[in-house]
């Protein structure tokens, strides 16, 4: 009867050291979440001003296309995607509504 | 083989199925029409391999069989037999034509080397009453690229969705499109049919007729009548056309149709003679009235056609053909005319009647 007795008081105990393992890790686990992210918000975030320098580079890139493509069509060249590149007879739908819709 | 037919029964074989005879094949066989009995009707067929026609006429059969003969020579007979009854008698590969009491001897091929027109055995078939298909194929068929450059310009593109029946066709100058409503259908289609095909379509259909079309991957077979038309499909990817029709404009004009093509025929007189050799009519559209001053080194002219004018002057230079072969097909008394500017297209269409519209792009001066 005692040593029964003294087995599940050492099983009991067992049990105790092991919720408190458990709470710890729960605890890390919970600080390794906040961690991870505040990390992907700062790896996300960029500032209004490269935001800014992104879309007028954008803006500039495609300002400059759409000239080069009025300069080849003026110059007597196809820039629609059927014929682009070729010599160009007269004008062309394709090419005219490409330079609309820009 | 043996037939006793009348002369104008020939003739309307011959000439159905002519134009699909090859012109330029190096395979002489191809040069010739194929004769063949069936029961009491003696078929036509000829093909350059890439259209192939059928036709069937009345006969009185004696022996069944069938023979390959040379087109050009067949047809200029026939066109000069007499008004009598006519016997066509096989003997090894060639034929007797006999009338009176001459016969005329024609050498032809071995059939079994002719090519075989074959069927295509769908269960699909769409119904097209012709009038609809005809006035489709004329409105549509002036806009077709004549170089071969590009194949699928070649050719009309045939778009059939439930009821609603499309066709489009474009030279990269030019887009036309017409639409229509066929009744009850609820069949879908979409291919590319080449414009040499559509012309003989438009050329043998009847008004009375009703076109049944059957379809697979690559081949379309067109019957009506006593007719059978069989074509490939043009290959390749026909270009989104809907992006090139401007949804805007800036000037709205309504112009007496019959007109405005007189004024377009006479100034295109000089102006094909003009310098830069470019058939180039230029309009100067102001306070109601279409003015067109050309000159050239043989002469000058000054038209004024006055019109209902809704929007901003403009002054606007169209290749003259375009615009000729637009208002050759439209049948309404006015057409409108819709510009946003001297450099983008300018849409032609029937007064009353968004079933068609010609798009034209300018010439850039």
């Amino acid at each position: 009867m005692g040593q029964l007795y003294q087995a599940i008081t050492e099983v009991e105990e067992n049990i105790s050291r092991l919720l408190g393992e458990v709470k710890s890790l729960r605890q890390y686990v919970e600080y390794l979440e906040e961690e991870n992210v505040s990390l992907k918000r700062q790896l996300c975030a960029v500032s209004e001003a490269d935001t800014e320098r992104v879309q007028k580079n954008a803006a500039r890139i495609q300002k400059e296309a759409h000239e080069n493509l009025e300069k080849l069509y003026s110059e007597g060249f196809h820039i629609c995607h059927i014929y682009f590149g070729e010599n160009l007879e007269g004008s062309c739908l394709f090419c005219n509504a490409f330079l609309r819709k820009d | 083989m043996k037939i006793i037919c009348k002369k104008e029964d020939l003739l309307l074989g011959v000439n159905t199925v002519q134009r699909a005879v090859s012109s330029k094949s190096t395979l002489p066989i191809l040069q010739s029409i194929k004769m063949r009995t069936e029961n009491n009707y003696l078929w036509f067929e000829a093909t350059d391999l890439e259209i192939g026609i059928r036709c069937q006429i009345p006969v009185n059969v004696m022996e069944e069989g069938q023979v390959v003969i040379p087109a050009k020579l067949f047809s200029e007979i026939v066109r000069k037999l007499p008004d009598t009854e006519i016997k066509i008698e096989s003997q090894d590969s060639n034929i007797n034509i006999y009338y009176y009491s001459s016969d005329f001897v024609i050498n032809g091929y071995d059939p079994e080397e002719y090519p075989e027109i074959s069927d295509i055995s769908s269960s699909e078939n769409i119904e097209i009453p012709a009038t609809i298909f005809k006035s489709m194929i004329k409105q549509t068929i002036i806009a077709c690229a004549v170089e071969e450059t590009r194949p699928v310009f070649t050719g009309i593109l045939l778009q059939i969705e439930g009821e609603n029946i499309n066709l489009v066709s474009t030279d990269t100058h030019r887009l036309a499109h017409s639409q229509s409503v066929i009744p009850g259908n609820q069949k879908e289609f979409k291919g590319i049919i080449p414009s040499k095909t559509m012309q003989e379509i438009y050329r043998l259909l009847q008004d009375d007729d009703i076109l049944y079309i059957s379809y697979n991957n690559n081949r379309v077979i067109l019957k009506f009548g006593s007719v059978q038309i069989i074509t490939r499909l043009i290959e390749g990817q026909f270009p989104n056309y809907k992006q090139v029709i401007p949804q805007t404009c800036g000037t709205k004009l309504l112009i007496n149709t019959k007109k405005f093509l007189d004024t377009v025929e006479r100034a295109s007189l000089l102006s094909r003679d003009n310098y830069l050799k470019t058939n180039t009519v230029r309009f100067n559209i102001e306070n109601s009235a279409i003015n067109i001053n050309q000159f050239s080194e043989t002469g000058k002219i000054n038209e004024k056609i006055d019109i209902d004018q809704d929007g901003e002057d403009v002054t606007i230079a169209f290749n003259a053909k375009y615009i000729i072969d637009v208002l050759k097909v439209v049948e309404t008394e006015n057409i409108l005319m819709e510009s946003s500017g001297s450099f983008s297209p300018c849409i032609f269409r029937p007064e009353d009647d968004d079933n068609y519209l010609c798009l034209v792009l300018p010439l850039r001066s």
